[in-house]
């Protein structure tokens, strides 16, 4: 077997994964063309180049982006509501509304002239969220919704950034930064802080679709291989091993579903 | 364990590769689409990969794509998406074999932080069958481990220790994501990295909960995105603590 049999053989058996070869291979040149222009650092406006002529990636930025505006100003009012975060609270919420700041700025020096503007948000959800601003439970119903769905919009946005390392990188480093928020803020509710469908502390039941999923490949059954050995006890082996499993994965959300859920706090 | 998570030094170069290792690793890639095309890299773990073809020109190589053992008793994670999967299973190992002991052998701790202990050794329990599973012959044997420099009578001790192996397990899974070759693996990746960031948010929330240092601020950096560790670098940090020497020369880099 050698390289150029490998190719062939893609090509014969899969049209689609040649051109994912295809496709890797002129990005490649691409970021290296970047490299060779002498830049140092891994700077947002050095991506902007990279990637400017990837309708993809920006199609991706702009889908995180928006979801950033939204969580940005989301602390933003929240924080300055007088009386509505606890002093004790307060610390975690200026922290995580700073990150959320510095997304949106690092998304939007990323994508330069490409990126979106900032859409006009209704917290409220055209009132079903009338309280948002004046009751603490609401915001931190709605925070914790916002940050799970962040962590399972960028999870699902992962495949279609695999052409470009820079990007991919740092989509994976807000990705866990979004989900050291949803802990924080799920156990500032003193819930657990795995998200599942039986776990949602009030939240749209939307933004835990498929968290249960306990089938994550078939050469593996998780309930029967981990069963037995499980040191939490509350119940029978086999149940507690699936409440286990389902949490031991966090589940991707399509672009589309993500955009359903937040729609809704989008005039 | 002081330095165990402490951000190293800034990186100065871009990550972007050096022009002579594009071919080394476009070859990789291909490798990867390889055992893609074969219903998805994760059906190859289950026989033995042998990389015939490393140097095209000077003929066959033999080189293992899997785990092996060398002479002088090294584990070598093997290569590509194998090898980055052997990471993850080794560290794995580490946090499953660290919860195990803790829930053993600490003292004066309370039934809360007792149960939290049991639960995060649950979870890394599952996260570890699963590489267990899908590696099978390519995989790495059960490793030892030392965690002799663990006061498991001190509970701040503990989650420092927690928090700091679950902050190694996010930097090593954002660090090895962009060296995926397989979709698959990458999805997989994914799935288990914000379970290790919402491990370590839980271990810090035990010692100081509603700080900045609950949040892992720390590690992130101006632009709000949390830190990442090449394999060499994960090395430095879990090295101490497993008994062989561990190998990750072969790893994607």
């Amino acid at each position: 077997m050698n390289l150029f049999n490998i190719l062939s053989d893609i090509e014969k058996r899969d049209a689609e994964a040649y051109e994912r070869v295809e496709f890797t291979r002129r990005n490649l040149l691409k970021t290296t063309a970047v490299a060779a222009v002498g830049t140092t650092g891994f700077l947002a406006t050095t991506l902007n180049k990279a990637f400017a002529a990837d309708s993809e990636v920006v199609d991706v930025l702009n889908f995180a982006l928006t979801l950033e505006y939204l969580e940005a100003e989301f602390y933003e009012m929240g924080l300055s509501k007088g009386g509505l975060i606890p002093e004790a609270d307060r610390m975690v919420f200026m922290k995580i509304g700073e990150h959320e700041k510095q997304h949106v700025e690092f998304l939007k020096s990323a994508l330069g002239g490409s990126a979106v503007g900032k859409p006009t948000f209704d917290f409220t959800a055209g009132g079903k969220f009338a309280d948002v601003f004046s009751n603490y439970a609401t915001f931190l119903v709605l925070s914790q919704s916002f940050e799970d769905l962040g962590v399972r919009a960028y999870k699902g946005q992962a495949p279609r950034l695999k052409g470009n390392q820079d990007v991919l990188l740092s989509a994976l480093k807000i990705h866990s930064v979004e989900a050291r928020h949803a802990a924080d803020v799920r156990l500032i509710r003193g819930l657990r802080v795995w998200a599942s469908e039986q776990e949602t502390g009030g939240a749209p039941a939307a933004v835990y679709e498929g968290e249960n999923n306990i089938r994550q490949h078939d050469l593996v059954d998780l309930i029967s291989v981990t069963a037995p050995r499980l040191l939490v006890k509350d119940g029978s082996p086999e149940m507690v091993a699936e409440k286990i499993v389902r949490e031991a994965f966090d589940e991707p959300l399509t672009k589309e579903k993500v955009l359903a859920i937040a729609g809704p706090f989008i005039k | 364990m002081e330095k165990l998570n402490e951000v190293q030094s800034k990186k100065t170069t871009p990550t972007i590769p050096a022009i002579p290792s594009v071919e080394r690793r476009m070859f990789m890639r291909q490798l990867g689409l390889v055992s893609a095309t074969t219903a998805a890299f994760l059906a190859s773990c289950t026989r033995e990969v042998t990389d015939e073809s490393i140097n095209p020109k000077t003929g066959r190589s033999g080189a293992r794509v899997g785990a092996s053992i060398l002479p002088d008793g090294t584990v070598d994670l093997g290569s590509g998406d194998i090898g980055i999967s052997n990471l993850a299973f080794m560290l794995d190992q580490l946090e499953t074999a660290f919860y195990g002991t803790a829930v053993e052998k600490a003292y004066g701790i309370s039934q809360e932080d007792r149960k939290v202990l049991a639960e995060l050794h649950d979870h890394e329990l599952v996260h570890r069958e699963f590489f267990r599973g899908i590696l099978t012959n390519n995989g790495i044997p059960d490793l030892e481990f030392d965690f002799s420099g663990i006061n498991f009578g001190d509970r701040y001790a503990i989650f420092d220790a927690a928090q700091k192996f679950e902050d190694v397990g996010v930097a090593a899974f954002n660090g090895a994501g962009p060296l995926i070759q397989d979709v698959e693996v990458l999805k997989i990746a994914g799935k288990m990295v914000s379970i290790e960031a919402r491990h370590a948010t839980l271990a810090r929330y035990m010692i100081r909960p509603k700080t900045y240092f609950s949040l892992g601020h720390e590690l992130i950096d101006a632009q709000g995105r949390d830190w990442a560790l090449s394999a060499q670098e994960v090395m430095m940090k879990a090295q101490p603590f497993i008994k062989q020497k561990i190998s990750v020369a072969n790893l994607p880099k």
